[in-house]
């Protein structure tokens, strides 16, 4: 990432600071402090489990908002503010600008992962279970839902690039769950035996993000190994489409006209 | 900004009166608006786990706030379990505790040994190492189905499973051998009381026991009161006549403290005010459940 990319991420963080975006933490934190005091008491002996599940259900679940609400906006708002032409006007490339900011989201989503993965293992302690080997599952879930992320953010910042708000919200939305749902996609389009419908649902497989293969939370819960297969496996597929991401968002950002 | 607390007060007011109409209705008609497991699954968008552990803990306090309730059905028990389990197959508590109170009758379980037994083989497919599961599955067969010789399968085919404990095989064999004798009924709930968490299951295992108790207990002095007639001519006319005859070291009592009741026919029976209940077996039991 070059220098002037750098800036722009560290830029882009502090400006989610300033916007108090991490606030989300304290929210979480009262979370798991009322799912560790309660659930001793209703889930009759499996506190690790439902604690774990919510705890890396929240994780996710702000995480994806925080990327969605604030990826659409990372080119948008620079335009709407008209910052966005003082800053090209400066020796960056648009392509830096773009990686900058969608770095700095990143960083932004990986520091709020960070500390509430901290408040997960807080809360775990707080049931009086002593952390185990196969614990460390839980820390692979928290990678695989950060990978999710980031693969939610370049999509954000790609829409971004072209279209207002709302409209990339629906549409980052859109893929999300298209990418849930991609496996089930493809199993329709084979039970209609119809070769055409087959092969336009294997194509729309291989073409959205495949978010279900970064689905640990039921493994990490049970406390059984993830494979490191998996692991090196979904880290490549999501820098590929990463980097595919942020080229076709270059792309198109540097043919539109910003007068 | 006076009327925000006074508002707030109102809007309690209102809240408390909208809950009481709801609990009324709620307990006239069981609801569930979404049943269909697979269709929960499609919807829950990755996050099964999680919606598992709601579904599950809806299960549990679903069967609390009905249990020991006088008339109380429990038509949302199997709805709730078919889709904390489709949800999380390895919700291992879920198969336990339905096969346990899905098959109770009266104001207990849903009285339905048939779905138990689903739920539980459902089990056994997604966790094949878990023994505890077997050992359900045997229970089932026995207690509800009299079902000896699958419930000796079931027993044997937890002990294979690797940590399976040892009692298992010696379950099975009893099975072939002896069962339906209270013995065995004493061995298998002794069993489900030692092998589980939940405070309701033991409180449950605990009673039957105390059941099998006293309908041993009562076998043993109906045979000394024919004693006592076969030496003396006419049944004894109370347990300290017994006594003084030698056949008894005391007055018995029942487990949990209150003197049997002796009969003008010699019958012995539980007093009217003990808490204790000698388990109903069905003299016909019902189908096994088709796979």
């Amino acid at each position: 990432m070059s220098t002037m990319s750098g800036v722009v991420a560290v830029n882009t963080f502090r400006e989610a600071v300033r916007d108090r975006v991490l606030y989300n933490l304290v929210f979480f934190a009262l979370l798991m402090i009322g799912a560790a005091i309660l659930v001793g008491q209703i889930s009759i002996g499996i506190d690790r489990l439902v604690i774990v599940n919510l705890g890396l259900s929240a994780i996710s679940i702000f995480g994806l908002v925080m990327a969605i609400f604030i990826g659409v906006g990372l080119v948008y708002k620079e335009m709407e503010k008209r910052t966005l032409y003082s800053l090209l006007a400066k020796p960056i490339r648009r392509w830096e600008f773009l990686v900058g900011k969608y770095a700095g989201l990143v960083l932004t989503l990986a520091i709020n992962t960070a500390f509430m993965t901290i408040g997960l293992a807080a809360a775990l302690f707080y049931v009086g279970r002593p952390f185990v080997r196969s614990d460390a599952s839980i820390l692979v879930a928290v990678y695989f839902i950060l990978l999710a992320l980031a693969l939610v953010t370049a999509i954000a910042l790609f829409f971004s690039c072209f279209s207002s708000p709302m409209l990339s919200t629906l549409f980052t939305l859109g893929i999300y769950v298209a990418g849930i749902f991609a496996g089930d996609i493809r199993n329709f389009g084979a039970l209609t035996k119809n070769p055409m419908m087959k092969g336009v649902t294997s194509a729309i497989y291989y073409l959205v993000p495949n978010f279900h293969n970064f689905n640990s939370i039921a493994a990490a819960a049970h406390g059984e190994p993830i494979p490191f297969a998996l692991i090196w496996q979904n880290t490549l597929y999501a820098l590929l489409y990463i980097v595919l991401l942020l080229v076709a968002s270059s792309a198109v950002f540097s043919q539109r006209n910003l007068k | 900004m006076m009327a925000i607390p006074v508002l707030f007060a109102l809007l309690f007011v209102l809240q408390t009166r909208i809950d009481a109409r709801a609990q009324a209705e709620a307990q006239a008609q069981e609801e569930l608006m979404l049943r269909s497991p697979a269709a929960i699954e499609k919807m829950s968008l990755g996050y099964n786990s999680l919606l598992a552990d709601v579904y599950w803990t809806r299960a549990v306090q679903y069967y609390g706030e009905r249990f020991a309730t006088p008339h109380a059905t429990f038509g949302l028990l199997w709805p709730l379990l078919d889709i904390s389990t489709t949800l999380d197959p390895k919700l291992l508590p879920a198969y336990h505790f339905g096969a346990i109170f899905l098959s109770q009758s009266g104001n207990s379980g849903a009285d339905r040994p048939d779905l138990a037994v689903k739920l539980v083989k459902r089990g056994i497919a997604a966790n094949p190492k878990r023994w505890g599961l077997y050992a359900d599955l045997a229970f089932l067969y026995y207690w509800h189905f009299q079902d000896y010789k699958d419930a000796a399968a079931a027993y044997l085919a937890g002990s294979k499973v690797a940590d399976g404990p040892a009692w298992m095989p010696i379950m099975a064999a009893r099975m072939e051998q002896k069962g339906g004798s209270i013995d065995t009924s004493r061995l298998v709930w002794s069993q489900i009381y030692e092998s589980s968490a939940n405070e309701k299951i033991r409180k449950m295992a605990l009673d039957t026991l105390k059941g099998l108790k006293a309908e041993e207990d009562e076998a043993d002095l109906n045979n000394l009161a024919d004693q006592y007639r076969q030496r003396f001519g006419r049944f004894p006319s109370s347990f300290a006549e017994m006594r003084d005859a030698g056949l008894l070291r005391g007055i018995p009592v029942d487990p949990e403290g209150y003197p049997y009741v002796l009969g003008a026919d010699g019958k012995t029976s539980l007093d009217p005010h003990s808490p204790v209940v000698i388990p109903e077996v069905p003299k016909t039991p019902p189908p096994l459940p088709k796979d």
